[in-house]
């Protein structure tokens, strides 16, 4: 059969295909797809179409580009456009086919979009969304629509159309015609093609060998895959005319054994060339004959260098040699060779069927045409993309790849895989060209694109890469042996934290030997890695050694677990969880004071964020951390340890603070100054320190000596001035302190002044703050505050309220505009207050006090609310709207309110710049206030907070305090939030393996009513080491032994 | 001859040498560790990295800026009006960190290693100012152990800095493929770091190794050493005898390094036109009989059935008598002459002169003819 035979046959059997009355269903079924299990979809499809009885003709075909929305489906029925559908699943693929090929219903909510003639309803074009509209696509043209297991549908397609233009000239001039197309080496190297074919074709030898080479091993790499899996014949037929313009006889396939469906594919379109007298001897009847080897590497990624690949063809080792000569001159077998990759030849035959003009028409000034690339990474679209040469990162990263996923920021893309270097995201303006790149410092390579995010750590990513070229290293030469072993042993140190100063030259010294004085393109690339992200990402190596700090919190001994990281004071959690279970629990308290000098206080009473990002909730419940570190202060006050030691830290600077406000945030600000010798006196207007624990909050939840035990290390062991009873704004004022030379004031004084709701029949006794009321009972008054109570609002102050007041015999009922699983306070407290017979009228905002005639209370009228979807402003709750016209009585005696309360300024007597709202305005960063050297932290300036945000609030002001009297600008994070030190993991005995949380002890609520006494108990120490066993140690990272 | 410049001094170079042969040749050294001459060319140890100028145009690739890529010497053939670099501070930087690299590699120790005074990394290290006590890797701190299954040579991979020269030796000049590298540069739980393994990674005593020992006189450390040698003497410490191989007519020449009137190694002469310093089991470790105390040093004549010790003159005289006899009884042609391959050729032009002069018979021969 001759060629135009050939072609006129597999024209019709395509036009037979696509225009008969059956519909045509194409799945793509590459390595891509199957992986996203496009086997089972199949399997589907044919079941459905068996038992509705259809006729279809399933096609698998090779990838069409967009492996993010894997598995996708394609359906062509007559007279319509193709339509593709993404995502499919079984389950969706069995829907389809019901419903577009039989009912007719194109199902636009699944359909992605639609390829060919015509127009579908609310389907976009396929090629016209965002992923597909810079795209070119000349290689996988093909890719997607045709069979790659049928070469009648290439052929139909325009395949082997090239081959026959070739042969219809002379070599020489197929030579010419690749040279003027200026398509260079896809391989990574770009070296001009028509040169390399000019050489060979000059040299002298007999049989001149070519070689396609398809050892993609980069990680991250899979154009050569994707262009073998969808298009095969593309590629054997630009073999072909390479050999008619080398006067080759014999090619090599050198594909890697690990794309066994490539590998297929191949040896099957060889077999159907030989059929029909495409390969063989005098193809097309020209008198030009040619052979076809595959040859299977065996997965070093060293052979994809030419000379190694000729060296495994030949049964040695796969090891590069030294070059000259070059393989055009002595390659394989001592042979002429030509060596080029798969998207290399696969551009060969658009270039001889369209011509070089075309293909030049597409690029830049020295690189033209397009090349393949597969963006990976944390893109939210992947997949292999062909684009003109020339397109810049940005445009790759956010149009065809729509950004990074999750709202990360894009921080780096690495081009050429290990051999490659990382483009920073300030150079996204980057054009994608050979050139560009290699000033850039990194190099094109055969296209793998690996996109990263903030969530990346650079210097991890060096070692990740050097780790790869570590073990691929083939290890003749010197430089790449050795230099690959020190460069990982040196950044596997900087991520372990132990890097030094001078790793960073060093570094830099030996990749630029090892890229100057290597012996193959391996050597003399992989240091690119280490030099551009030393070059583009040298703060995060400076944070890695000097600060022992990974931003990106991938590092894992530079990082914290994630309830460390949830800590807002960033506690050591994990490490003082495992000193617990080794039964160490001085040394675990000593860990938690590194970060916070208040472990009893927030023992007790801490809402615990950490334990919300616990790992361990994915197993069953988080760790109880609180409980744990109330166990360890508890276990210290017992033995009353800490008390004997009175040896306050030396002072050694001069300038003084003076803090207004003993509360936490006041403390702690104190704390952290003093200890790294700053003088400071803490002035504070009550007779004793603590704040709120001490004055409010009721002693069945914290006892006070609780609080006066850490005020007293405080004082004594560290060497904090506490002065009571002094009040700023009265005994003494702010220029005092300043003319008794206080060089720095912070303002720390809470927020003690309740909000109030303004209702109408609010005057009276029997109408109180709760805030008041907790104080006064604090103070000692435990005077019943009436029969039936009603507590407006819901913060921690007023569920105490409600608390103390049934202690003292009301009946208490909690007003509260939302439903029981918006609360702000913790399950546990909850189920305490439950315990306790509070009752709770959910989904009511009050809105008048009704009084008897007489005065007294009767009622609060409310109106019902209805949730509706949280806006964004109100911290993810749902918003609680009134319902007109609704109405509900909740009766009651005595109304507590609490629905906030605020700073009160006045009493300072101090003129500062304030907001409308009559809040202290200080600058976000450095919490300064309008006048220099005045500090304001804490309730006092963000209202009132939880006692860890008040103790990590005390602790940035002690921060920015030590930055302004050193004159240095403050800049966050002024703490780096790190493990504080490694501890193996326990043994954790097999019976524990089902351990579950356990409760902490609760004194039962018919006991705990009548009196004052704490509520909670804490956990035994035996129940304490076993709960700290439960932690799953994801701080822990494995040392991996240097062998 | 092909006109070059190294480091501006002008030198004639033969055509088709390499850079650094051509160096070599004209008294400049390169420092090279992989190369040998004799072997083919590896460039595999990076150390001899050139600059290469042909009039404004460097043939060296751009590397990393402003640095470019190095040449290596040792594979790159001279061509007319090459200006080469061959010593500049960049260079010198790449070639500290190779030997660098080297050290840190393995646990050498020079302190009682064969090959202290002659061993060439020692050399380059001290040349280009390495000190081990300063390297700034750490050193491995596990030991290879010491393969002394061979009765003839001991592998000590603590010493080995893979210069593939010992696996050249014995694929192309003794052909005897025993010397192998096994794995890759990686460390890696899967991936076995490369070492040098003898055979199917065997002990070298169970390998098909004959025992040449080129592989002992290629290695430029102490990586291949000869057994029996082992703590006889250090290099400086011989009187270096040249002289040729008593055991066959090929005449290797060799070095004998002699202490105490003894033999303890032998070394084949590189610039040797026949053997060009390889030898044979025999040349290599089969002069030991010359100091053996069961080498007979005097002539032995039996005297009633026992052997008495005599005089040189006298048992020759005997010798000659007896000859005499047999010839006088019945005629030369009742004797014969055989020859060793030992002797030289002119030890044997004069035998079978003696032979047909003397005993008037042609019945001479030789064993290499047997």
């Amino acid at each position: 059969m001759t060629f135009e035979e050939l072609q006129e046959r597999a024209r019709e059997k395509w036009k037979d295909t696509e225009e008969s009355s059956t519909p045509i269903v194409r799945v793509g079924a590459a390595t891509c797809g199957l992986a996203a299990a496009a086997g089972e979809v199949i399997e589907a499809i044919e079941d459905e179409v068996k038992q509705l009885n259809l006729e279809v003709k399933l096609v698998s075909v090779g990838c069409i580009g967009c492996c993010y929305a894997e598995p996708l489906i394609d359906i062509k029925k007559p007279g319509k456009p193709r339509i593709v559908y993404s995502f499919i699943t079984p389950d969706k693929a069995r829907e389809i086919i019901k419903d577009y090929i039989v009912d007719d219903n194109p199902r636009p909510d699944l359909a992605m979009g639609t390829i060919g003639e015509g127009e579908v309803e609310d389907i976009p074009r396929f090629f016209e969304l965002a992923y597909y509209k810079p795209q070119v696509r000349l290689i996988t043209e093909n890719c997607g629509t045709i069979d790659p297991r049928d070469i009648h549908q290439y052929i139909a397609n325009g395949g082997f159309g090239g081959l026959k233009r070739a042969l219809s000239m002379s070599p020489d001039d197929v030579v010419e015609e690749v040279k003027k197309s200026g398509l260079r080496g896809r391989g990574g190297a770009g070296f001009p093609t028509g040169l390399k074919w000019s050489l060979c074709r000059e040299a002298k030898g007999s049989p001149k060998y070519l070689i396609c080479n398809a050892d993609e091993g980069d990680p991250g790499a899979f154009m050569d895959r994707s262009v073998l899996e969808g298009d095969p014949y593309r590629v054997l037929e630009g073999m072909l005319i390479g050999a008619y313009a080398i006067d080759a006889s014999e090619g090599y396939i050198y594909c890697r054994a690990e794309y066994p469906l490539a590998v297929e594919l191949i040896s099957n379109a060889i077999n159907q060339m030989e059929r029909d007298g495409l390969v063989g001897d005098d193809i097309m009847g020209s008198g030009f004959s040619f052979r076809f080897h595959l040859f299977l590497g065996a997965g070093a990624f060293v052979c994809g260098e030419e000379t190694s690949l000729m060296a495994s063809i030949m049964g040695r080792p796969g090891r590069p040699r030294p070059r000259p000569p070059f393989p055009a001159q002595s390659g394989l077998f001592g042979k002429p060779t030509n060596i080029n990759n798969v998207e290399t030849w696969g551009n060969i035959p658009w270039i001889l069927r369209h011509g070089a003009d075309a293909f030049a028409s597409y690029g830049t000034e020295r690189s033209k045409g397009t090349k393949t690339l597969s963006l990976t990474g944390k893109v939210q679209r992947t997949g292999l993309i062909e684009v003109p040469m020339g397109i810049t990162i940005d445009e790759i990263v956010y149009e065809i790849g729509g950004g990074m996923k999750d709202n990360a920021t894009f921080k780096a893309v690495q081009t050429g895989g290990p051999s490659g270097g990382s483009i920073p995201h300030y150079l996204g303006d980057t054009p994608v060209d050979y050139e560009t790149l290699t000033a850039l410092g990194t190099i094109m390579g055969s296209g793998g694109l690996v996109t990263m995010d903030d969530r990346t750590c650079m210097v991890d990513v060096a070692r990740y890469f050097l780790g790869f070229t570590r073990c691929e290293s083939c290890g003749q030469c010197t430089p790449c042996r050795e230099g690959t072993k020190q460069m990982y042993r040196i950044l596997d140190s900087i991520n372990k934290g132990e890097g030094k100063p001078e790793d960073i030259p060093l570094l830099k010294e030996i990749s630029e030997i090892v890229i100057d004085s290597s012996l193959c393109g391996l050597g003399q690339t992989l240091g690119k890695t280490v030099l551009t992200t030393l070059t583009y990402f040298p703060e995060e190596y400076e944070e890695h050694i000097n600060r022992k700090y990974c931003r990106s919190r991938v590092c894992k001994r530079l990082s914290p677990a994630p309830c460390q990281a949830a800590c807002p004071v960033g506690i050591d959690v994990p490490t003082y969880n495992a000193l617990i279970a080794w039964g160490r629990f001085d040394d675990a308290l000593e860990v938690i004071r590194e970060d916070n000098p208040f472990p009893a206080v927030s023992g007790w009473m801490c809402p615990h964020p950490c334990e919300k990002d616990c790992t361990r909730l994915e197993t069953d419940k988080a760790i109880s951390i609180r409980a744990l570190k109330r166990f360890v202060a508890e276990h210290e006050i017992k033995a009353g340890r800490r008390k004997k030691v009175v040896h306050p830290s030396p002072i050694t600077r001069e300038e003084k603070t003076a803090i207004i406000g003993a509360g936490l945030t006041g403390l702690s600000a104190a704390h952290d100054l003093r200890r790294e010798g700053y003088p400071v006196t803490v002035f504070e207007s009550k007779p004793f320190a603590g704040g709120m624990l001490r004055i409010a909050v009721p002693d069945y939840r914290i006892p006070p000596h609780i609080v006066d035990y850490e005020v007293e290390i405080i004082e004594k062991n560290v060497g904090v001035e506490i002065k009571t009873n002094v009040a700023i704004g009265k005994d003494l004022t702010v220029e005092d302190l300043k003319k008794q030379d206080y060089k720095a004031v912070l303002i720390a004084i809470g927020a003690h002044k309740p909000v109030d709701l303004r209702l109408s029949g609010s005057e009276g006794e029997d109408y109180i703050h709760a805030i008041e009321f907790l104080k006064r009972v604090k103070a000692g008054n435990r005077e019943k505050p009436g029969d039936v109570v009603a507590v407006i609002g819901c913060d921690h102050a007023a569920i105490d309220a409600a608390r103390t007041a049934a202690r003292l015999g009301s009946r208490v009922t909690i007003i509260y505009p939302r439903s029981r699983d918006q609360l702000p306070v913790g399950e546990d407290i909850l189920k305490e207050v439950e315990d306790e017979h509070i009752k709770f009228q959910h989904l009511a905002v009050p809105t008048e006090i009704v009084r008897r005639r007489d005065g007294s209370i009767k009622a609060v009228k409310c109106m019902q609310t209805e949730l509706h979807e949280p806006c964004l402003d109100d911290a993810g709750r749902h918003r609680a709207l009134p319902i007109e016209g609704s109405e509900l009585f909740v009766p009651a005696t005595t109304v507590m309110v609490s629905i906030g309360m605020e700073s009160d300024l006045s009493s300072l007597s101090y003129k500062l710049a304030t907001n409308e709202l009559g809040s202290i305005i200080i600058d976000p960063e450095t919490l300064e206030t309008s006048e220099k050297g005045v500090f304001a932290a804490g309730d006092a300036v963000t209202g009132p907070a939880t006692i860890i945000e008040a103790i990590a609030a005390g602790q940035k002001a002690a921060a920015s305090i030590k930055c302004y009297l050193n004159g240095v600008e403050f800049k966050e994070p002024y703490k780096l939030v790190r493990p504080r030190m490694r501890i193996e993991p326990v043994e954790v005995e097999e019976e524990l393996e089902t351990f579950r949380r356990p409760d902490e002890l609760v004194r039962p609520s018919e006991e705990r009513l009548f009196d004052f006494e704490e509520v909670r108990l804490g956990l035994t120490e035996k129940l304490a080491v076993y709960e700290a066993k439960r932690c799953l140690r994801c701080d822990y990272e494995e040392e991996e032994e240097l062998k | 001859m092909v006109n070059i410049t190294i480091d501006g001094k002008p030198i004639e170079a033969r055509e088709g040498s390499t850079i650094l042969e051509a160096a070599l040749e004209n008294g400049i050294d390169i420092p090279h560790l992989c190369y040998h001459k004799g072997l083919s060319r590896a460039g595999a140890c990076r150390l001899c990295g050139v600059k290469v100028r042909i009039g404004e145009r460097w043939l060296n690739k751009e590397g990393h800026a402003p640095h470019s890529m190095h040449i290596t010497a040792c594979t790159t053939e001279v061509g007319e009006g090459m200006e080469i670099v061959a010593h500049d501070a960049e260079l010198k930087k790449a070639r500290q960190l190779i030997i660098e690299f080297l050290l840190a590699a393995n646990k050498h120790d020079c302190m009682v290693c064969e090959s202290n005074g002659v061993c060439e990394l020692q050399r380059y290290a001290y040349e280009l100012g390495v000190d081990q006590k300063n390297l700034r890797f750490p050193s491995p701190e596990y030991t290879e152990p010491v393969d002394d299954s061979s009765e003839a040579i001991t592998r000590d991979l603590n010493n080995c800095i893979l210069c593939a020269r010992c696996v050249r030796a014995c694929q192309e000049t003794t052909v005897q493929r025993i010397w192998h590298f096994y794995g890759r540069g990686g460390i890696d739980d899967t991936l076995p770091k490369m070492k040098l393994i003898a055979g199917f990674d065997q002990p070298l005593a169970e390998t098909e190794c004959v025992s040449c020992g080129n592989c002992i006189q290629v290695c430029p450390t102490g990586a291949l050493t000869e057994k029996l040698a082992h703590f006889k003497g250090r290099p400086w410490e011989f009187k270096k005898v040249r002289t040729i191989c008593p055991y066959c007519g090929v005449g290797c020449q060799i070095e004998l390094w002699v202490k105490d009137n003894k033999i303890v190694r032998v070394y084949g002469c590189e610039d040797a036109p026949d053997n060009k310093g390889a030898l044979c089991v025999k040349g290599r470790f089969g002069l030991d009989f010359v100091s053996h105390p069961d080498r007979l040093t005097k002539p032995l004549i039996k005297r009633n059935g026992k052997f008495e010790e005599a005089s040189w003159d006298g048992a020759l005289d005997l010798i000659a008598d007896r000859f005499k006899d047999l010839k006088d009884k019945y005629g030369g042609d009742a004797l014969s002459g055989l020859s060793s391959a030992k002797c030289t050729n002119e030890e044997n032009y004069l035998f079978q002169k003696f032979i047909r002069t003397c005993f008037g018979t042609n019945s001479v021969d030789h064993c290499a003819r047997l």
